[in-house]
């Protein structure tokens, strides 16, 4: 076990009538990294984040940071501060006061935390509102109070519960960007839940994706995004489609599965006979008229033709079954063409993979 | 009152609304709550929500009211007052001695105590109903322990003081015969500032206590988490968080005790036996004997003194800032 970082080890957290809200969660986070928890709502990527902050206690299972135990530590006695969900600002005070809060419970004197305060203010660009209350101000720039006021009391771990979620989405594609440079400039280790996919792989350095109270993958975002390991993660990641069947044959590093939509050949090692399921993403699908190959093909019917700016999402139809597909901007007006009708989508093997059972 | 039709007037509507709402909770009656957000109705609509209570407030509050001022400035008769005729004598006669002014500065003093024990005795019983105690359904349960005074009467909770601080009551029966500290009974027990302090406190404490744990109930708990997160104790949570928060719930108890304490007669009378006046008993007193244009006189100045009352407390809380 690491010495430095945040460490939690076989964390369980079993609410009252049995609930189970984390379950068996082991994950070392090094300093300086940024951390998002993804998943879908109520599967404990929150429960799990309180617990880091001290605002839950694990029912079994032990949180330490450099080494040291959090367990029945108190929020305040914590080197880790959380930005909370709806921001959590004090209404009454002023964004000064709100951002010297910390310092002032700390016991530091007014000139000094009104100092240091003022520089995290002007840090997050928002120098000009200093004397305002929280209502005065936007969604964004309370959110950077919100930010200011955790980060002046210099935390080892800035925890932070869904923070983009309150803001509308240019605002959070600018956020994201600018949480993402604030972060490496103060080098402190973020760690973010959201159920946002794309917003997790914009800005994370590893990704831990949670679903049934469980951690289903930790993995860099090109990690997650190209090898999904279980259905759960292909599916939550999007635009990936997965396909079942049972092994026919294995041989020269792939095998062979035989789908309802088919036989797919992808890599991967498995006996004949054994339920085998692959993820092949929606961007490796291509398009075209031509005949239907013998594997790693399928006809389909083209129902809808998303146009998304950079690149087009073909919602396909396979016998009732959902199938997506991504092909190039550019070929929107050849792809518009076969709306309605049927065509042949094809994948290269090496594209496709095998997830686990 | 006259009602514009006009879709542009919402406005204007719903800020004479609020006024009324003040003025009655300035009169001690119901605090009304005003909605003024929620889709916009049609001005019909609008009438047909603002009508009735227009209409009462005209009838039973502005109504009386003017009546009040009008024969305050008409003339005495021996059997009650010239209609019509104006001058100034009945206010004159309520400062030909110092009783009046003693009076109400007594009521006001008086108004001022009980608020600030009512404070003091109703904010640890509303902060525990509303953040010691767990389940809803226990608060609600003990919250409706704590309004159990008010399903008996009015007069009731005044004379139950009798057996207890009474000549023959509890306190002396115990002084006199059991712990013979004293030799006599002590009178001064019932009839006294005191008891009428505590009377007093007993009866409006519920009107803090209302207020005060309804805003405490509904305070954002994410941020006194925030502030228990930042390293603030348990007593710097509840002083730079909690309490601020908690003011207009102190506020508003303020204006109904203070307000409620101003008019007080039937406590005072009661209890004080005669022998303590408040400007409700004054006011008694000239409709007695009679003197209506007096009593009138006396109540125009109560009401005014109550209104600069609560302007005052409004203003220095700046209440619209902290909700």
């Amino acid at each position: 076990m690491s010495d430095t970082g945040l460490v939690l080890k076989d964390v369980y957290r079993v609410f009252p009538g049995d609930i189970t809200a984390v379950s068996d969660v082991n994950l070392e986070i090094e300093n300086g990294e940024y951390i998002v928890f993804l998943g879908p709502s109520g599967c404990g990527k929150t429960t799990t984040l309180r617990m880091i902050g001290g605002h839950d206690d694990p029912s079994s299972g032990t949180i330490t940071i450099d080494g040291e135990l959090l367990n029945g530590v108190s929020p305040a006695k914590r080197p880790i501060t959380t930005v909370f969900q709806h921001y959590a600002l004090f209404p009454h005070k002023s964004v000064l006061q709100n951002v010297a809060f910390g310092l002032k419970m700390q016991g530091m004197d007014k000139t000094a935390r009104e100092q240091q305060a003022t520089a995290a203010i002007e840090l997050v660009g928002l120098g000009a509102m200093m004397h305002r209350k929280p209502r005065e101000l936007s969604g964004g720039q309370q959110q950077r109070v919100a930010l200011a006021r955790v980060l002046v009391t210099r935390p080892k771990a800035i925890l932070l519960d869904e923070p983009l979620g309150d803001l509308d989405r240019l605002l959070q594609m600018k956020m994201r960007v600018e949480l993402r440079g604030l972060q490496r400039e103060l080098g402190i280790t973020f760690i973010h839940v959201t159920h946002n996919q794309e917003e997790a792989l914009s800005m994370a350095d590893r990704i831990v994706v949670m679903g049934d109270a469980i951690i289903q993958q930790v993995g860099t975002p090109t990690e997650l995004a190209r090898h999904p390991r279980n259905e759960f993660v292909a599916k939550f990641m999007g635009d990936n489609n997965v396909l079942h069947g049972t092994i026919e044959s294995a041989s020269g590093g792939n095998v062979v599965i035989d789908t309802p939509h088919g036989k797919v050949e992808v890599p991967g090692s498995g006996a004949a006979g054994e339920k085998g399921s692959m993820a092949i993403r929606a961007s490796a699908v291509t398009i075209s008229t031509d005949a239907v190959p013998a594997v790693n093909g399928v006809r389909v019917r083209l129902d809808f033709v998303e146009y998304l700016g950079d690149s087009i999402k073909l919602h396909l139809d396979f016998n009732g079954e959902p199938f997506l597909a991504k092909v190039d901007e550019e070929r929107f007006g050849e792809v518009q063409a076969f709306e309605g009708k049927e065509v042949t989508a094809t994948w290269a093997v090496e594209d496709g993979h095998l997830l686990e059972q | 009152m006259v009602i514009s039709l006009s879709s542009n007037d919402h406005s204007a509507l719903d800020e004479a609304l609020a006024e009324v709402a003040q003025a009655d909770s300035l009169m001690g009656g119901s605090a009304a709550v005003v909605a003024t957000t929620g889709p916009r109705r049609s001005p019909l609509m609008t009438l047909a929500w603002v009508l009735p209570g227009t209409i009462w407030l005209l009838l039973f509050l502005i109504a009386p009211l003017l009546m009040i001022v009008l024969v305050s400035v008409w003339e005495r008769t021996p059997v009650g007052f010239a209609a019509f005729s104006f001058s100034f004598d009945a206010y004159g006669r309520l400062f030909e001695t110092s009783v009046y002014l003693d009076t109400l500065k007594d009521t006001i003093f008086r108004s001022l105590l009980v608020t600030a024990l009512c404070i003091l005795i109703g904010y640890p019983i509303a902060f525990y109903l509303a953040r010691c105690v767990k389940t809803v359904k226990f608060q609600i349960a003990l919250f409706i322990v704590v309004l159990a005074p008010f399903w008996v009467a009015y007069v009731v909770r005044i004379i139950a003081w009798l057996p207890v601080l009474g000549r023959q009551g509890v306190i002396n029966y115990f002084l006199v015969d059991v712990l013979h500290v004293v030799g006599e009974p002590i009178s001064a027990l019932f009839y006294s500032t005191f008891a009428i302090t505590l009377a007093l406190v007993q009866l409006y404490v519920l009107f803090m206590v209302t207020p005060i744990f309804f805003q405490l109930a509904t305070l954002d708990n994410a941020a006194i988490e925030a502030a228990r997160d930042l390293g603030a104790t348990p007593g710097k949570v509840f002083r730079e968080v909690i309490f601020p928060l908690s003011l207009p719930g102190v506020l508003i108890g303020c204006i109904f005790v203070f307000v409620l304490v101003m008019g007080e007669f039937a406590t005072v009378r009661i209890i004080g036996g005669g022998t303590i006046q408040s400007v409700g008993t004054l006011v008694n007193d000239y409709y007695t004997i009679p003197d209506l244009p007096a009593a009138a006189a006396a109540a125009t100045i109560l009401v005014a003194v109550m209104t600069v009352g609560v302007a005052i407390l409004l203003r220095f809380s700046k209440i619209r800032e902290v909700v």
